[in-house]
């Protein structure tokens, strides 16, 4: 009886604090089914009245052309920083946690190092090498940039879980006649697969998120990734138009709900493991 | 074992592209920010600088409006991150003695976390709006004010909400991170300790405390990092206004450099930020690693 009687307490506190968490979320979305002309409404509501619930923002947003050109920008440059540091990354502590190499020490504090020093900190000189490289205004260009921000965390955490892999894996494969390749394809590769992926899924976060640089660089409405286009609808005009606001908000969640709900197992592996040790 | 000139060749090809990854968009570019912090480096005449050795530093160091920044971002830090450190161990205690709907719970009270930037800033600007939904809700329903809050044009509003969104959007991080160091202190001490007699409170401060140590210093450094990096709320919530007065160190970068071009000042001022988070954070890695001996 008194067991159930603290479950219920928990519950009630978990509920509260979870009703102040989701409400702003929730805001979004009643603003985003509201129809545009009641967003200056006063009083303000939280809900829209039923009969005013409305698509007509989500279908507005769909009609326009830029709207798709903008999600399959941000998909690109998600997709292909994430596989392209996943890949440098693995590589770099795969030799790093099996090898001793001249300067290795050095390599190591300098990842931890930049996984210290805000990324935003360089963004004059990585701006300048940017126009030099001729990587202004340009989508593929984010990448390189994505990688360089990406790689040190990556290493870092994917060296712990090759760490892990028992050496012995190693030496069978050494003792056949493999090669440092092959080691890697059979046995680094395939255990520390869900490091990777944990890894992979914060990449990507980071990726479809990011603003600052991208805001910075892209100038072309073709050009421009999902949060870019977002900032873009806000203060695009006098008033917000804050309906397609949300509506735009809504759609650029879908996908990373969808990689976080699949990939709950790997998301809570990836924060906790570099947290909690022994 | 002797490596073979075969498997050498091999590591270094495995190290080639992390290595040049570094040294192209990471190592020059932070030589350059140094080279450029002694210069006169304007935005539009990049071929016409002129070295003024340490007037960038000096120039950053007096500056009234540096100067605000630092305060404004020290004061974020020193809000936001117990803020959501004691919210978020607060929630994983309770979710660490819950039963049912564990997941759920979890699941939920992390969507700020993967919600971005720039939308979690867009919802907090209108939510905060003068004639906003919170008004509203403070002055005709709660009646706790007379007039509508100026949150988002005062100093003390703009620097409140940016520290509230830091806090909501922060709290799911926290909770999965403490839970999981919950989830490793042996229930064996919990035990001993009842059988001393020992309370909730008791509990709490002599064991649940020292055996999540490691974590929270953990968490202390992730999160101090995190506080000195705010730049895209104050971007989008308050721009920085009125008069600069809610800049914070980044955006009042982002400004010199890309509003004014004074490239220059833009760089010995990162360099100077740089240098206090490092030292910041080697004190923080020394701390724990005392801890862990």
């Amino acid at each position: 009886m008194k067991k159930s009687f603290t479950q219920i307490i928990l519950h009630v506190f978990l509920l509260s604090g979870l009703v102040i968490v989701v409400l702003p979320m929730l805001y979004m979305l009643s603003t985003s089914l509201k129809p545009n002309g009641a967003l200056y409404e006063y009083p303000p509501k939280f809900l829209p009245a039923l009969d005013e619930v409305t698509i007509e923002n989500y279908v507005y947003i769909l009609g326009q052309g830029k709207f798709y050109i903008n999600f399959l920008n941000s998909v690109f440059v998600a997709v292909a920083s994430v596989l392209l540091t996943a890949v440098i990354a693995t590589a770099l502590a795969y030799v790093i946690a099996r090898f001793k190499f001249p300067g290795k020490n050095i390599l190591f504090g300098f990842i931890v190092l930049t996984m210290i020093v805000p990324g935003m900190t360089l963004i004059i000189p990585q701006y300048e090498l940017a126009v030099k490289l001729k990587a202004i205004n340009s989508l593929p260009g984010l990448i390189p940039f994505y990688v360089a921000w990406t790689i040190s965390y990556s290493t870092f955490m994917i060296k712990g879980f090759i760490e892990n892999i028992p050496r012995e894996l190693d030496e069978a494969i050494y003792i056949d006649g493999g090669s440092v390749f092959d080691v890697f394809r059979h046995v680094i590769i395939p255990l520390a697969k869900p490091g990777i992926a944990s890894v992979s899924i914060f990449n990507f976060l980071t990726a479809w998120e990011e603003f600052a640089w991208a805001n910075t660089v892209i100038s072309d409405n073709v050009k421009r990734t999902l949060p870019i286009a977002i900032s873009g609808f806000f203060g695009q005009h006098q008033f917000t138009q804050w309906g397609y606001v949300f509506a735009l908000s809504v759609f650029s969640l879908v996908p990373i709900l969808i990689v976080f709900i699949c990939c709950q197992k790997f998301f809570v592996e990836g924060l906790t493991s570099g947290s909690v040790k022994g | 074992m002797k490596l073979t000139n075969k498997n050498k060749m091999q590591i270094f090809i495995l190290l080639l592209p992390g290595l040049l990854t570094f040294a192209i968009f990471t190592i020059y570019p932070i030589i350059k920010l140094f080279v450029m912090s002694f210069f006169e480096w304007d935005f539009g005449s990049i071929f016409n600088q002129k070295f003024i050795g340490l007037e960038n530093y000096a120039d950053v160091l007096s500056d009234k409006y540096f100067r605000m920044a630092f305060v404004n971002t020290l004061l974020y830090t020193v809000v936001t991150v117990p803020g959501q450190m004691v919210i978020g161990l607060g929630i994983a205690l309770l979710l660490n003695k819950v039963i049912k709907f564990k997941v759920g719970y979890r699941v939920l009270y992390y969507l700020p976390v993967i919600t971005s930037w720039v939308v979690a800033s867009l919802i907090f600007r209108y939510v905060f709006n003068t004639e906003g939904l919170l008004n509203y809700f403070l002055m005709n329903i709660l009646h706790l004010t007379s007039e509508n809050v100026r949150w988002l044009d005062t100093r003390a509003g703009g620097l409140c909400v940016a520290m509230l969104l830091g806090i909501w959007k922060g709290i799911g991080w926290n909770m999965v991170v403490f839970l999981a160091a919950l989830q490793t202190v042996p229930s064996e001490l919990y035990e001993a300790a009842a059988i001393d007699g020992a309370g909730a409170v008791k509990k709490f401060f002599h064991i649940t405390l020292p055996s999540i140590k490691g974590t929270i210093l953990f968490a202390l450094v992730m999160l101090t990092i995190g506080g000195f990096n705010v730049f895209t709320s104050i971007k989008m919530i308050t721009g920085g206004g009125p008069a600069h007065q809610t800049d914070m160190i980044l955006t009042w970068m982002y400004y010199k450099a890309f509003s004014t071009g004074e490239f220059g000042y833009a760089a010995a001022l990162s360099f100077i930020t740089t240098l206090v988070l490092a030292v910041l954070a080697v004190i923080q890695f020394r701390l724990m690693s005392n801890k862990d001996n």
